[in-house]
């Protein structure tokens, strides 16, 4: 028989084992090549790890390694619809936001759209080097027919980044404030930033239907706003402590000393944060393509689903440039912020 | 005498996870090495009492570790003390709220920092309009009063600069806009002029003289540098591992160094630059034969010169027109040697 029978024997639980009738698992592979007769010869070599499968061999009774997986579903499932009661009219503002967004970058003519782009990036940088780059970008996407896909990808990621740092310089601040709440946070942190961006999207699209954009919107957002808490956190930690001292020394109160040196001191440090929060939504609007987000990402996936080599790469290069445009101008921001106030 | 413009009493200041334990141990006598042995504690400042007069330069001096930037910070509560009292105006400032408090650092203390600590965000004129701007006065109603201190610190027209654009010496002057503008009657400097290179340093000390002779607020500086000490001090406080081990009026402290550690410290200055001929006369009011005369203040290096090097004359110690006392080149030669008399063997020099 099974190598942990003696387990049982020994507490005494054999009643308990045989006493629920007859193993209520489902027939494993290794019962279906045991009734096949295909017992293999088991030496000291193959001793199994007590598992719960093991486990189960030796006892009916035990559950298996399938019921905890399965066990997980049914509890998500159990709390799904409650759980959406409250979620779905929270969340609902954020499916206007980018339906909204979609409609107003998709429908603005593109003779508008592309100076206001140019416009936007020459305020924030002044650069005019950079400017002619966005509109030759914009100029490319749009003769080789990309430019709808880009506009889509665009309004995602202009929506998605916008509440990202809403939520996150907060979070950030509370954080920096409270050393507890920075040790709970950390780790929460840690976790959204290393779990496979996949993974956000199996509970979403039992939370969602897969035809709202709040569906894709949430795990953009989740994903992006990591890098905003942690380097707003940071930059506020770092703030050069006699200059908190002297904030304090002078009488000031904690507003002010919030709003009139620790931030101001912390914006180069918040930027990096927004630029790499813009970065990483980028990232996962392409993944979130999967589940309807419109853009780029759905040439890519067109291109790995009928292979289409030509619409893939190419696609993939638009999303290269849309990056590199992105990145630049954030960062011509963040040095602009940077030469303001070097010591 | 007046009461005393600040008044620490019995302060204590223990670092460490209980500092209530540690504490009785050094009231019971232990001191800073034993404490931190012990009971793993570290002692920051062990029963510290001093008086500083309105109006005066109160200087706090001490190598590094002698706690003499946590005792400042004591003055404004930027540390809270393990245990003791600090008076201010005749009011114990421990009893204060989070309010009241705001309201002593706004009105009653201003701060000059060791490193500057300018906001590098704001212009040059709006970081000397801080405590104006703290305690929300609009720009049109603090631009006159904050120019008015950048050009009384030698800064006219950098009002518009960045912080960062402006050289340490003139960062500095900056800090001290910054603390007059407050208005406040308290100054507290910590190393103030530390970070500044010797030239400069010697110019802000120049300056703060100045100031002083005008202003006359009272001025808490701490400083590691001897010279700085007593070119500045009234009242000079000497700190060793967090006790004060003697304080009183410069020229007394270095005419009679009550502690081997002093007298190591002053070995090293140059006495007749700073003694003064007040401080070496022999008092007497009848007049003598004498080769001159030369005032209360003058150091014995300008006794030197006007005696031209000699070795055997004899001087009137003017005050004013009135003779105070009679100053001889032996007494002068005397004092001049006073430190190898006093140390004995422990005197490297």
């Amino acid at each position: 028989m099974a190598t942990y029978d003696w387990v049982f024997d020994s507490l005494g639980l054999r009643d308990w084992c045989d006493g629920s009738g007859a193993s209520s698992a489902p027939m494993s592979m290794a019962d279906l090549m045991g009734q096949a007769g295909a017992t293999p010869d088991t030496t000291v070599w193959d001793t199994p790890f007590p598992s719960m499968n093991a486990l189960n061999d030796a006892c009916a009774s035990f559950p298996q390694a399938r019921e905890l997986t399965r066990g997980l579903e049914r509890g998500f499932l159990d709390i799904k619809d409650s759980l959406s009661v409250v979620l779905d009219p929270l969340t609902q503002p954020l499916s206007w936001a980018l339906n909204g967004a979609l409609w107003l970058f998709q429908e603005t003519p593109w003779f508008v759209m592309i100076p206001i782009l140019a416009l936007i990036v020459a305020l924030i940088s002044r650069s005019v080097k950079l400017t002619g780059f966005i509109l030759l970008v914009f100029g490319l996407l749009a003769f080789i027919n990309y430019y709808d896909y880009a506009m889509q990808t665009l309004a995602i990621i202009a929506v998605c980044a916008f509440i990202a740092v809403l939520f996150g310089v907060p979070i950030g601040i509370a954080m920096s404030r409270s050393d507890r709440l920075e040790r709970i946070m950390i780790p929460v942190l840690d976790m959204l930033q290393t779990l496979p961006p996949f993974v956000y999207l199996i509970p979403l699209i039992f939370l969602f239907s897969v035809t709202e954009p709040k569906l894709y919107g949430i795990a953009v957002i989740l994903y992006a706003i990591v890098p905003v808490v942690r380097l707003t956190n940071l930059g506020i930690r770092m703030v050069d402590p006699e200059v908190i001292e002297a904030a304090d020394a002078f009488g000031m109160t904690k507003r002010q000393k919030l709003f009139g040196v620790q931030i101001p001191l912390a914006l180069p440090n918040i930027m990096a944060g927004v630029n790499q929060t813009i970065m990483m939504s980028l990232a996962m609007v392409v993944i979130a393509s999967m589940v309807s987000a419109p853009g780029l990402g759905v040439l890519v996936l067109r291109g790995i689903r009928n292979l289409e080599l030509g619409v893939g790469l190419v696609a993939g290069l638009g999303i290269v440039l849309l990056a590199v445009v992105l990145d630049r101008s954030t960062k011509a921001a963040l040095a602009r912020v940077n030469a303001a106030q070097k010591q | 005498m007046t009461d005393p413009k600040i008044s620490i009493r019995n302060l204590y200041k223990i670092f460490g996870a209980h500092p209530e334990e540690a504490l009785k141990q050094a009231k019971a006598g232990m001191h800073k090495d034993e404490l931190l042995e012990k009971h793993n504690h570290v002692l920051g400042l062990r029963d510290i009492n001093v008086d500083m007069q309105d109006g005066e330069i109160t200087v706090i001096m001490g190598l590094s570790g002698s706690g003499k930037s946590t005792l400042i910070r004591h003055l404004n509560r930027l540390i809270d003390p393990t245990d003791g009292e600090v008076i201010v105006n005749g009011e114990n400032i421990m009893t204060y709220g989070e309010a009241r408090l705001r309201e002593l650092r706004r009105t009653n203390m201003s701060m000059v920092f060791q490193k500057f600590a300018l906001l590098p965000h704001r212009t040059v004129l709006d970081n000397v309009a801080t405590p104006m701007i703290v305690r929300g006065s609009t720009r049109r109603s603090y631009e006159a009063e904050a120019t008015k201190w950048l050009d009384r610190v030698g800064l006219e027209g950098q009002g518009a600069q960045y912080p960062h654009q402006l050289s340490g010496g003139m960062q500095q002057r900056v800090g001290i806009a910054r603390a007059l503008t407050s208005n406040s009657d308290i100054m507290l400097m910590d190393e103030a002029f530390s970070a500044l290179d010797p030239l400069i340093r010697t110019d802000m000390q120049d300056l703060l003289l100045e100031l002083q002779r005008e202003l006359q607020k009272t001025i808490i500086f701490i400083t590691h540098d001897l010279d700085e000490a007593l070119k500045l001090a009234d009242h000079l406080v000497i700190l060793k591992d967090g006790e004060v081990i003697q304080q009183g009026e410069p020229q007394h402290i270095l005419m009679n160094p009550g502690d081997p550690y002093i007298v190591d410290f002053i070995a090293d200055i140059n006495r007749a630059r700073v003694l003064r001929a007040r401080t070496v006369m022999e008092r007497t009011k009848e007049p003598r034969e004498t080769n001159g005369e030369v005032r209360t203040t003058a150091t014995l290096e300008e006794v030197i010169a006007q005696g031209k090097g000699n070795a055997d004359l004899t001087f009137r110690v003017m005050d004013g027109d009135r003779q105070v006392g009679i100053l001889s080149m032996r007494n002068v030669l005397t004092a001049l040697a006073a430190t190898v008399d006093a140390s004995g063997p422990s005197d490297r020099k």
